[in-house]
């Protein structure tokens, strides 16, 4: 029986197009949510920053579809993290890691890691758009990759200063981020009624704000800061 | 007489269907009206006594009307689409649409450029060539507008809010768009219709002018799309502050272009496919041999335009990285990395395909033989830069697997995974099939010219230095740091387009005055070369719907990226295989309603009603007789 061109069009069609199904199945399939809001408790601790900063670097962040952790072998797009934190206590003459950590999360732009090129986005401004809390969350989980994590919810550092904490203790500075770049300005003295902490290693007693009044997103740096080598 | 007894049956059935179809259209509307709600009865007010309980539920129902007025107009943000939800709603429609108006755009162009050459040449066939091309627009056109309507309204409907923000934001640009949508439609059937009816050079002015035109209203709906995908001009916020800015953003140019090349590609492999139809049709020798030459020709047309547009591709992720690296990062490194190992497979068959083709075509020439040769190492070449662009760079494993390899990388073949592997697969493939394109075009010629060894000679070592250039720079790749690996794919793509321009244009010379070893044979194919030229238009036109899908998905849980956020319950990207199952149905759409293009098309050659009766009359007549004839002996 000969079978009319036609239906072998038809099924040549149909034959391709399920083939080309078939292979669609056959890759890894995820489905991608947009991403949640991180809940940050104002009394968290810095042990629990750690874990919701690698929460936040996992999924809201995206850090990941660019850094690895402890990748031995090239070729690297992006620096590997591990061991991130020696290295961010030297890598711009003048910047502790935590001014270091906020300049590379808020300004970029302003040092590129020789032998790489630019393209890590403002983590603050959309599509990403982290909150100053998460950063300061992530910011303690990029300590503890070659060091020990001090931020608090009450550190500030360049691009952030925490507003008053109600119930801190009157006349107490909030921290600030240690080994702040000279010249910086220095983190504005809002009063923390109740006693927030002022050391940065201390826990964060006192209970910050969930949401404290902080800087608007996307709003810019009050200075530069200090560059390095490009 | 069983033929005009089915044709009085049809005659019968025509009204008759009519009137059931009316009859059940009343009955079903008389249901629905007495299903409508209708007030119990209630005595008239006057005969029922005043209550507190009456005058309870009258104040009740006064405050509700109340309330009911004073509600303050508030626009909804999403609709749903019943079944398969909103967004795929969208997504078919809109695929639907974009396929047939990138065949509407891309068949004048080559048909243009084919009467330019029957105009220039004077050879009819060139003419009728293009006016067979031609014929498959007005149907196609009047699909395209009707999708496009269809999309709009859907858009207005299920995402009102979000279409209302796109229109106050690119609302001076609707007006141009319907003006040139009109001009479209008069340049379109001015030039169909008028074919032979002007002057040679009026007529190609309309074929320039509806191309102009058509080119225009493409690039005006690409800027709508591409400020979805890398706006500009707009605060943070999404305040209008240049609708210029918002038009000529990052990807807008790189998408015209490479949406131009595209069309012509999808639009040559959709015509190839229809003279590959044809040609099975034919009873005819003449027949054979006409669609045999309309298939070779929309088949050139599709491969030409196919081989640059992978720089055209580059172009555009280029654009898309500088404008974000983070979307950039999520086409080829996150959520769509492994979309880019399907678009390999369906990338590797169309060149296996293509390539296939034109060695099949070959066997039309005589003199053939001496050429055939080259084809295995060609074959061996292809199907390994096939596997290198097929191999993902993370391999899905067990635990255990992935424990022995060392990582979610192969030890070996992860290296194939990378850019550097890839960039060299593609740019190989791409001098392969033209090394093919090149084979077909000497196919039972003789060059003559007294240089003809050193040209050969030159063209060989053009070729193998375009080859050694790109197979160095690919395993330079791995040595160096990103920022100078990344550099490497402009010298990669510059040697191969070099080789591509310099290897045609002594190919020109060289064949100038060529004795010939034997004729085209035009109709002398096998069959099976018109299926591969189906499977073509096939695996492009679903390359052209996984690629819109990555180009609109991309943004991901955004309207407009990083400025207007999608709300909905369709914000998450969804998986590979669902998107992939999206596509699959589109295309099968698209050819059920391209059979119906073909077959209003076909209509055109049709004898006239009365002619075909007359030949049936005439074939029965003659039947009865060698009845006859038999029954007598």
């Amino acid at each position: 029986m000969k079978i009319p061109h036609t239906i072998r069009v038809g099924a040549l069609v149909l034959a391709a197009t399920s083939f080309y199904t078939y292979v669609g199945q056959m890759v890894p399939q995820k489905e991608v949510q947009p991403p949640q809001e991180t809940v940050i408790r104002a009394d968290l601790t810095t042990d629990d920053m750690v874990k919701v900063g690698r929460e936040v670097m996992d999924n809201k962040g995206l850090c990941f579809t660019c850094h690895t952790i402890g990748k031995t072998e090239g070729p690297f797009r992006f620096p590997d993290l591990a061991g991130v934190d020696e290295r961010a206590m030297t890598r711009v003459k003048g910047l502790s890691d935590i001014e270091y950590f906020a300049q590379t999360l808020y300004e970029p732009n302003a040092f590129i890691v020789p032998g790489f090129n630019p393209g890590m986005p403002t983590i603050n401004k959309p599509p990403i758009g982290l909150t100053d809390q998460e950063i300061l969350c992530v910011i303690a989980y990029l300590q503890t990759l070659g060091g020990k994590a001090t931020v608090t919810l009450q550190t500030s550092h360049h691009y952030y200063t925490p507003a008053a904490a109600p119930g801190a203790a009157p006349g107490a500075a909030p921290a600030s981020a240690q080994g702040a770049a000279p010249g910086a300005p220095p983190a504005a003295p809002a009063a923390a009624p109740g006693g927030a902490p002022t050391s940065p290693a201390a826990p964060a007693a006192g209970a910050a704000p969930v949401k404290p009044a902080a800087a608007p997103a996307g709003a810019p740096a009050p200075t530069a800061p200090t560059k390095g080598t490009r | 007489m069983n033929g005009a007894m089915n044709r009085k049956l049809l005659f019968i059935f025509g009204p008759i269907t009519g009137v059931v179809m009316f009859a059940a259209v009343v009955i079903i509307a008389t249901l629905l009206t007495n299903r409508e709600y209708k007030e119990p009865y209630r005595a008239p007010a006057a005969t029922v006594d005043t209550t507190p309980r009456t005058e309870g539920l009258t104040a009740e129902k006064a405050d509700a009307e109340a309330k009911a007025k004073a509600k303050p107009y508030q626009e909804v943000e999403y609709r749903t689409f019943p079944v398969v939800g909103s967004r795929v709603a969208i997504w078919a429609v809109a695929q639907l649409h974009l396929l047939f108006a990138a065949f509407v755009l891309a068949v004048p162009i080559f048909a243009f450029i084919i009467e330019v050459i029957g105009y220039k040449t004077g050879d009819q066939r060139y003419d009728r060539l293009a006016y067979e091309f031609t014929k498959l627009l007005s149907t196609s056109f009047s699909l395209t507008a009707t999708f496009g309507a269809f999309l709009t309204f859907m858009l207005i409907i299920l995402y009102p809010k979000f279409t209302n923000y796109l229109m106050s934001v690119f609302s001076p640009t609707f007006l141009p768009y319907v003006l040139l949508f009109f001009f479209e439609a008069f340049f379109l059937y001015t030039y169909y219709y008028g074919w032979g009816k002007f002057h040679p050079l009026v007529h190609l002015g309309l074929g320039l002018g509806l191309n102009l035109v058509g080119t225009g209203i493409m690039l005006i709906a690409n800027a709508w799309l591409t400020f979805m995908m890398s706006p500009r001009g707009v605060s943070d916020q999404g305040a209008v502050l240049s609708v210029w800015d918002a038009i000529y953003n990052y990807t807008w140019m790189p998408i015209n272009v490479h949406r131009i090349i595209a069309n012509v590609a999808f639009g040559g492999s959709v015509a190839a496919a229809y003279a590959a139809f044809k040609f099975l049709q034919a009873t005819t020798d003449e027949e054979r041999a006409h669609y045999d030459w309309m298939g070779y020709i929309g088949n050139f047309v599709a491969i030409s335009a196919f081989l640059p547009l992978p720089f055209a591709g580059y172009w555009l992720a280029k654009e898309i990285y500088a404008f974000s690296q983070t979307l950039g990062l999520t086409m080829m490194g996150g959520a769509f990395s492994w979309l880019f190992i399907i678009q390999a497979v369906l990338i590797g068959n169309l060149f296996l395909a293509a390539n296939y083709y034109l060695w099949l075509g070959m066997g039309r020439v005589e003199g053939m033989q001496p050429l055939q040769k080259f084809i295995k190492f060609l074959l061996v070449g292809i199907a390994l830069c096939f596997a290198v662009w097929a191999t993902p760079r993370s391999i899905i494993a067990t635990v255990s697997e992935i424990r022995a390899m060392g990582g979610s990388a192969h030890p070996i073949l992860g290296y194939l995974g990378v850019m550097s592997a890839k960039n060299t697969a593609v740019n190989i493939l791409i001098l392969t099939t033209f090394m093919s394109f090149l084979l077909y075009r000497r196919t039972g010629k003789i060059a003559t010219v007294a240089w003809a060894k050193t040209g050969h000679a030159t063209q060989l070592a053009i070729f193998a230095g375009a080859a050694i250039i790109v197979i160095f720079l690919g395993i330079y790749g791995y040595f160096v740091e990103a920022t100078v690996r990344i550099g490497l794919s402009v010298p990669q793509v510059s040697s191969v387009l070099f080789a591509m321009v310099s290897i045609t244009a002594i190919d020109i010379f060289l064949f100038r005055g060529a004795s010939m070893t034997g004729e085209v044979r035009w109709g002398r194919m096998p069959a099976i070369s018109q299926y591969v030229l189906i499977f073509i238009a096939v695996t492009f036109t679903w390359l052209m719907g996984l690629m819109g899908y990555v180009r609109s998905g991309l943004r991901q849980h955004w309207h407009v990226y990083g400025v207007i956020r999608d709300t909905s319950a369709d914000a998450f990207t969804p998986t590979l295989g669902f998107a992939t199952q999206v596509v699959s149905a589109t295309v099968l759409m698209f050819f059920a309603l391209i059979a119906f293009v073909f077959w209003i098309t076909s209509l055109h050659d049709r004898p006239d009603y009365k002619g075909r009766e007359r030949n049936r009359q005439v074939r029965e007549h003659a039947g009865a007789g060698d009845v006859g004839l038999t029954e007598a002996s």
